[in-house]
């Protein structure tokens, strides 16, 4: 059963219409990942779900509740860490929990979200020493203050480095142990991949496919592309000109590689290496290219995708 | 809920935010009492009779008649007569032009009757030239009427009176002028901290919570009133220890006049605040219009003394009520029935405020995209 449920919400900026007919569900406890391109809608959908918006048509329905009729209770519900980390800087990171902890009846012990953030060390600076990556964190500590059932992450990781962003990744996997549901965006299509239960992928304000991440790559081809590097540029021509006169593969020379697209890889591979044993070429690496969520975006959109 | 835990936290959290801020520490405490201090030093200095002019005088012949002038010139109490006395007119231009000398009074000689007075060009409007004038003319009016052998029927007395029954020292006036403006800055320059929250996003994040922003905005309120508080009695006390400053307070009044002012200062900043995008933009509008109220509302000067076109505006601004209700409230001891002006004081604050409380809203909708 749909825990959250979103029917064709639109809105409109003047003239520019950010979300056009989205309609989702979202399951209790699923990590669901909103991804598109810088101004596909994304953050519009978020915020209207937020309740910081208001829709211009469209229904969002929260575990049976509805932001025009009960806007109070379902603030107790949610969490949410907002696209700018939004923290009182002056503030130590203690103050700042302590704060939103006031806001609300029950709350998640402050050491408790400090040790899931792992922000314990840190507790008593201020906001404005933190790193990018601390203050992200702390932000998400935020969002958990009230150990809501449900946590809105909008673009946790954007301008982080790698580590600081594997940090978050952590994070959010504890909170899907945790039970909870989480909503998030993002435009890192590797992080999509790797923590989301189901992508939601938008581009120009409405949805262009929805489905888990392996789902969505498997939809997209049964074909694998197949990359042979041989040791010198002679042997790949020499091997390249026996492929295309004797083999039914298509293929293309990059180099010392050659690269083919087949269905059946293992098939393919079990004559190619029987192919190049007997005329003594010598194989260097053989590499089998995975399609990703990119390679998903490129085939609904025909645009290249850019983090 | 526990609205008043929140309302603690929330107090909390703008007491820290606020004494950790430099800025909001030189805009509302230093930055009154630097001006304070300065202001004292150059229009206190000249009370009562501490006025004094150096002067040289100049005989071009020495007579019976420019002895006796010389000898009445020594006996004005104010004039310092310098001990080196120049021997020619030229050595006393020159003194003049060093400015080691006020004036330099050359007397005629035998056949003459013309008295001549040197003084610097760049001094000729100041107060002392303007003295010395006055001393002189008087003062060869009264040898003339002793050589006409005249009494004078008419004399002058001067009386000042002020409009409490306790004198008001020049000092006084520039304190409580002071004070007003000191409140009236803390109150425009305070919302830099709200600039800053909803630049950061922290208004918007805060939205999403149930947080009440009411809540937020009094307990905000609640302590730039305590900041103020601090404001005003930082500023009497240096008045009083160290410029001699003599305070009479109405405590009724000057609490009323204080909240008011406080209030609309405050809903004027708010107002400010709620169009600049940046703290950059909202300190440069703060500091055009503290600048003017500074120099049209009474704050050095009583506004009659400007000129006549400009003394609408001033009636028109709150900080010229503000002052006069703190004057009147710490220095005449008097209840400030001027209703006029509170009405005046209670209309830019609730305009202000109504706007600034417009422009948020329709931000707030829009905000960030």
């Amino acid at each position: 059963m749909a825990y959250i449920e979103v029917t064709d919400l639109k809105k409109s900026y003047g003239e520019v219409q950010a979300v056009k007919g989205v309609s989702f569900t979202v399951k209790k406890g699923e990590i669901f990942t909103i991804i598109g391109p810088n101004g596909a809608g994304k953050t519009t959908t978020l915020e209207m779900m937020e309740g910081l918006i208001s829709p211009d048509d469209g229904k969002i329905v929260i575990d049976g509740l509805t932001w025009e009729e009960n806007g109070n209770d379902i603030r107790q519900m949610i969490g949410v860490q907002p696209q700018t980390s939004a923290l009182l800087d002056l503030l130590t990171v203690d103050e700042n929990l302590d704060l939103f902890a006031s806001f609300f009846p029950k709350n998640r012990p402050v050491e408790e979200i400090l040790s899931i953030v792992n922000l314990t060390d840190h507790r008593k600076k201020q906001v404005k020493k933190l790193s990018g990556g601390q203050k992200q964190r702390l932000a998400i500590g935020l969002a958990m203050i009230s150990d809501p059932d449900i946590i809105f992450l909008d673009e946790p990781t954007t301008g982080l480095d790698p580590q600081a962003r594997r940090n978050i990744w952590d994070i959010i996997i504890a909170l899907k142990e945790l039970g909870k549901t989480t909503i998030l965006t993002t435009h890192y299509m590797e992080e999509a991949e790797k923590l989301s239960d189901r992508v939601c992928i938008i581009d120009q304000g409405s949805i262009i496919a929805l489905d888990p991440p392996h789902t969505l790559i498997e939809k997209l081809s049964t074909e694998r592309e197949i990359k042979i590097v041989f040791t010198t540029l002679e042997e790949a021509s020499q091997a390249m000109g026996i492929i295309k006169d004797t083999v039914d593969i298509q293929a293309k020379q990059d180099g010392n590689a050659i690269v083919f697209t087949c269905k059946n890889v293992e098939d393919a591979l079990y004559e190619i290496v029987r192919f190049t044993r007997n005329r003594n070429l010598k194989i260097n690496q053989i590499a089998i290219k995975d399609y990703s969520l990119e390679d998903v975006f490129l085939s609904y959109t025909g645009k290249e995708w850019r983090d | 809920m526990d609205k008043f835990r929140q309302f603690r936290k929330m107090f909390a959290a703008h007491w820290k935010m606020t004494f950790r801020e430099k800025q909001a520490w030189f805009w509302s405490i230093f930055f009154p009492v630097i001006l304070m201090v300065i202001f004292m030093i150059i229009f206190g200095g000249e009370d009562d009779n501490d006025f004094s002019a150096k002067i040289a005088i100049v005989e071009e012949e020495s007579t019976e008649a420019t002895n006796l002038l010389k000898t009445g010139l020594k006996m004005i109490p104010v004039l310092e007569i310098v001990s080196d006395e120049p021997e020619t007119v030229a050595q006393a231009e020159e003194m003049v032009k060093e400015k080691e000398i006020d004036a330099a009074v050359i007397l005629p000689g035998e056949e003459g009757t013309e008295i001549r007075v040197i003084i610097n060009t760049e001094n000729e409007q100041g107060v002392t030239t303007q003295a010395v004038y006055g001393i002189l003319s008087n003062y060869v009016q009264q040898m003339n009427f002793q050589l006409a052998g005249v009494l004078p029927t008419y004399s002058l007395k001067t009386e000042s009176i002020s409009a409490g029954e306790n004198p008001l020292k020049f000092t006084d006036f520039i304190l409580t002028g002071m004070i007003a403006l000191g409140l009236s800055q803390g109150g425009l320059f305070g919302m830099a901290n709200q600039v800053d929250l909803r630049r950061k996003g922290v208004i918007k994040r805060l939205r999403m919570t149930p947080a009440n922003m009411g809540l937020f905005g009094l307990s905000d309120m609640l302590m730039r009133m305590i900041f103020a508080l601090f404001q005003l009695s930082l500023l009497s006390v240096i008045g009083v220890v160290f410029f001699d400053v003599t305070l009479h307070i109405h405590f009724l009044s000057l609490f009323m006049v204080f909240i008011i002012g406080a209030l609309a200062f405050n809903a004027i900043g708010y107002f400010l605040s709620s169009f600049s995008k940046t703290i950059e933009a909202y300190m440069g509008m703060a500091n055009i219009i503290s600048f003017l109220m500074l120099f049209l509302s009474g704050v050095m000067f009583p506004i009659e003394t400007m000129p006549e076109w400009i003394q609408p505006l001033s009636h028109m601004l709150p900080l010229t009520y503000f002052v006069e209700g703190i004057r009147t409230s710490m220095v005449y001891e008097s209840f400030y029935a001027d209703w006029l002006g509170i009405g005046n004081i209670i209309l830019w604050g609730i305009v202000t405020f109504i706007l600034g409380s417009l422009f948020y809203k329709r931000k707030s909708i829009v905000a960030d995209r």
